[in-house]
């Protein structure tokens, strides 16, 4: 191609890059549900190094400069590090998914409500707000670590930092629009050693974030119509639940692949674990844990009222047991379900604690 | 092969994979309430605690009623009574939301920017709605089927350039990553509307690697990086992240996108860079209205966004000195490489000249002392070396 010299010699021109290029005669063609990732995974294009060197950003697949400075403060470079297979799909599901918290939601059916109950509604908005964004800051933080050779992981993070924004400002609004207000923050989410903030690795990360602590959320979620008293709240957790699978789906998918392709990394993916599971109950990160001011709004919105509120605790049972089962079910499929059979989870005995 | 030859076609098949999608979630909720049910059927003895209550009656502001209006219920609409206060400095280093009251014991994270100065933008509420209604679906709302193979020259050159314009969402992407954890709670407006803006930058490096993907190309040669470089190593302070983004990559690659789509080569281009333009449009406005607000309230940072985009510039320039992206771009607005020198390096440097246009306008608006003759001569018509 650079051969190929104008007609008109005015200027000079150079045209060596035509010459450089990733593979050429790239035809992607758009398949039932349009042109997606997976579509244009073809030929060396889809081809995803185990290790990545590529320090400057370039997009995979392109001619590398030589002469590229390497700008890219990129720590995660392994593809097991944060790889999954079904990446690609997570992703346009995400950007189908899309929803809008101030057109969507059918804010005319909130009416006022009983004063606890609508208390109970506004602690736990409070709550909500407060710690949708965790899942919002840190998988930000860890896209601009992570090498563009594995783009099609980041769009998933970028999609869910952008869910998590969306969830904090819909329980802020729900909170502001039926006459009452916020309430007190929690302070859970504070950077405290075995905390999601301040994990050093992102399976580590991943393990906390996705596997116990925003499953713990997604078993609420799952049971929002239990405690929503009309179609917009309905309306909230369907929608926010549907957002929070596709992030727990991510974590439980990461780890089978870090399972599978570095087994010598399992013992310490239990060690994660072991932490996750001690605080599946105890973090005040897990709206149905133990810290009574959620665990008591939840009770008092499952319940119907103060009145009811032992009804209300033993869904908040009920629903513990489920957060533990599902966590459990998480765990297995992502392929480290020995350490339910080897003795070292302790999920038998906090299962016991569930009812406390 | 599906081929949805029509608009209309695309659209019918949205609507039906939402009815779909709204069914199944309908569905998958009931299945697990029900499942709770029957769990919970099975009674037993558990020791119900007496209620504490005492986080009942905790609030700063209560009897809040925030309608929706004509837009639903906005986010912009929530800042009424105490929850519209919105503090010149954000002390709190947790995720305390703005209006609540936060809890007593706990350690701070790493948060950094902190003071309204430093990140501020009025309108960043109303672009965060406005981002999410606008969104769009690069594998559905691009027409991909009016793709039609293109002459060898003109695909290298789109193909090189879509290359290019992913590096700068990948640059996009990285620069509000790296920041937006150090952003204070307070100000969660601006922390929203950015995490719609770095998934748009996603959007963006997905339909550009799609376009290149698909009519016979391929990727082409790496970016030069220099402004990218620029950005990325800009750790000091998010306005002066901002001065340069701004300036140097925002404006250059909204320019870059108008041009390309007056000079598109089918239906799917056109849409590809209408729906890219109205995306760097919103961050720019985000960057513009931080800019003025920055300034307004610190003229400290007036002298400190001035050299921000003096660095830019000459950083911008390091990148325009590299013949690829003016090539690549001059065939395209030449219909080939026989059209070069006929109308394409001209149409070149009318955007280039555009852009130094609307770069002064900006300047002169921010009340910021720049003058087209202060600037390298690549962007002088009248003095730069075609």
């Amino acid at each position: 191609m650079a051969e190929v010299a104008p007609q008109n010699q005015n200027v000079d021109m150079d045209l060596e890059w035509m010459d450089k290029t990733g593979s050429w005669d790239t035809n992607a063609e758009p398949g039932r549900n349009g042109l997606t990732l997976a579509d244009i995974q073809i030929g060396d294009y889809g081809e995803i190094p185990d290790y990545s060197r590529n320090l400057s950003g370039r997009p995979r697949g392109s001619a590398p400069r030589p002469d590229s400075m390497r700008l890219g403060n990129y720590t995660v470079r392994e593809k097991s590090e944060i790889w999954m297979d079904n990446a690609s799909f997570l992703y346009e599901e995400a950007l189908q998914r899309q929803w809008s918290s101030a057109t969507d939601v059918p804010w005319e059916t909130i009416e006022p409500l009983p004063d606890d109950v609508e208390q109970a509604q506004c602690q736990m908005a409070t709550f909500l707000t407060e710690v949708e964004f965790v899942a919002g800051d840190v998988p930000s933080r860890w896209v601009a670590k992570t090498s563009p050779d594995f783009f099609e992981a980041r769009q998933v993070l970028l999609a869910q930092v952008n869910d998590e924004s969306r969830h904090m400002d819909v329980f802020r609004k729900r909170a502001l629009a039926n006459g009452g207000g916020l309430m007190r923050s929690t302070g859970s989410t504070a950077g405290f050693v075995g905390g999601i903030d301040l994990s050093r690795d992102f399976t580590e990360m991943s393990s906390r974030l996705h596997i116990s602590g925003e499953g713990a959320v997604l078993t609420i979620f799952r049971m929002g119509e239990l405690m929503a008293y009309n179609d917009a709240e309905k309306t909230i957790y369907r929608l926010c639940a549907q957002d929070e699978a596709r992030h727990v789906a991510f974590g439980v998918m990461h780890m089978r692949y870090m399972s599978e392709h570095a087994p010598e990394r399992r013992d310490e993916i239990h060690s994660y674990l072991d932490e996750a599971e001690g605080g599946l109950l105890t973090s005040a990160a897990n709206p149905a844990g133990t810290l009574n001011q959620t665990s008591e709004s939840l009770a008092i919105l499952l319940g119907g009222g103060i009145k009811k509120f032992d009804e209300g605790w033993r869904k908040l049972v009920a629903i513990r047991r489920r957060q533990l089962m599902e966590y459990k079910k998480r765990v297995i499929s992502a392929g480290f379900g020995e350490r339910f059979e080897n003795g070292r989870s302790r999920l038998t005995e906090i299962m016991e604690q569930a009812a406390a | 092969m599906v081929v949805l030859d029509s608009p209309r076609l695309w659209n019918r098949l949205q609507r039906k994979l939402a009815k779909k999608v709204k069914k199944k979630t309908e569905e998958s909720t009931s299945t697990h309430v029900k499942q709770l049910k029957n769990f919970e059927a099975k009674k037993e003895e558990i020791e119900i605690p007496e209620p504490r209550l005492n986080w009942m009656g905790i609030t700063r502001e209560w009897g809040v009623k925030v309608l929706p209006g004509e837009k639903g219920l906005t986010l912009g609409s929530l800042n009424v009574g105490v929850y519209g206060e919105i503090p010149t400095t954000w002390s709190d280093r947790g995720r305390n939301p703005r209006g609540a009251i936060a809890s007593g014991a706990r350690l701070p994270l790493a948060i950094s920017v902190q003071d309204k100065a430093d990140l501020w933008a009025n309108s960043a509420a109303t672009l965060y709605e406005e981002a999410i209604q606008r969104r769009w679906i690069p594998a559905t709302d691009i027409p991909w089927d009016q793709l039609a193979p293109l002459p060898d020259d003109i695909e290298h050159a789109i193909c090189q350039v879509c290359t290019e314009l992913m590096q700068y969402a990948n640059t996009d992407i990285e620069v509000i990553t790296n920041w937006q954890h150090k952003m204070a709670y307070g100000y969660h407006e601006v922390k929203q509307y950015l995490a719609t803006a770095s998934f748009d930058g996603a959007r963006r490096y997905e339909a550009f690697r799609k376009r290149a993907l698909s009519n016979g190309g391929g990727l082409g040669l790496e970016s030069t990086c220099q402004v990218n470089r620029v950005l990325l190593e800009s750790t000091g302070g998010w306005t002066e992240t901002v001065a340069t983004w701004v300036f140097n990559r925002l404006l250059f690659a909204l320019t870059i996108c108008r041009y390309l789509e007056r000079f598109a080569y089918n239906e799917a281009e056109i849409k590809l860079y209408q729906y890219v333009g109205q995306d760097l449009a919103r961050i720019l406005s985000y960057g513009i209205d931080h800019l003025h607000y920055a300034m307004n309230a610190d003229p400290e940072k007036r002298a400190s966004v001035g050299i921000s985009i003096t660095i830019g510039d000459a950083f911008l320039v390091r990148d325009l000195r590299d013949p690829v992206l003016k090539e690549a771009l001059s065939i395209i607005f030449g219909a080939g490489i026989n059209g070069v020198n006929k109308d394409g390096l001209d149409t070149f440097y009318e955007m280039l000249d555009t852009y130094v246009k609307e770069y002064l306008e900006l300047c002169a608006w921010l009340k910021l002392d720049r003058k087209l003759e202060q600037m390298p001569t690549i962007f002088q018509a009248d003095k730069r070396k075609r």
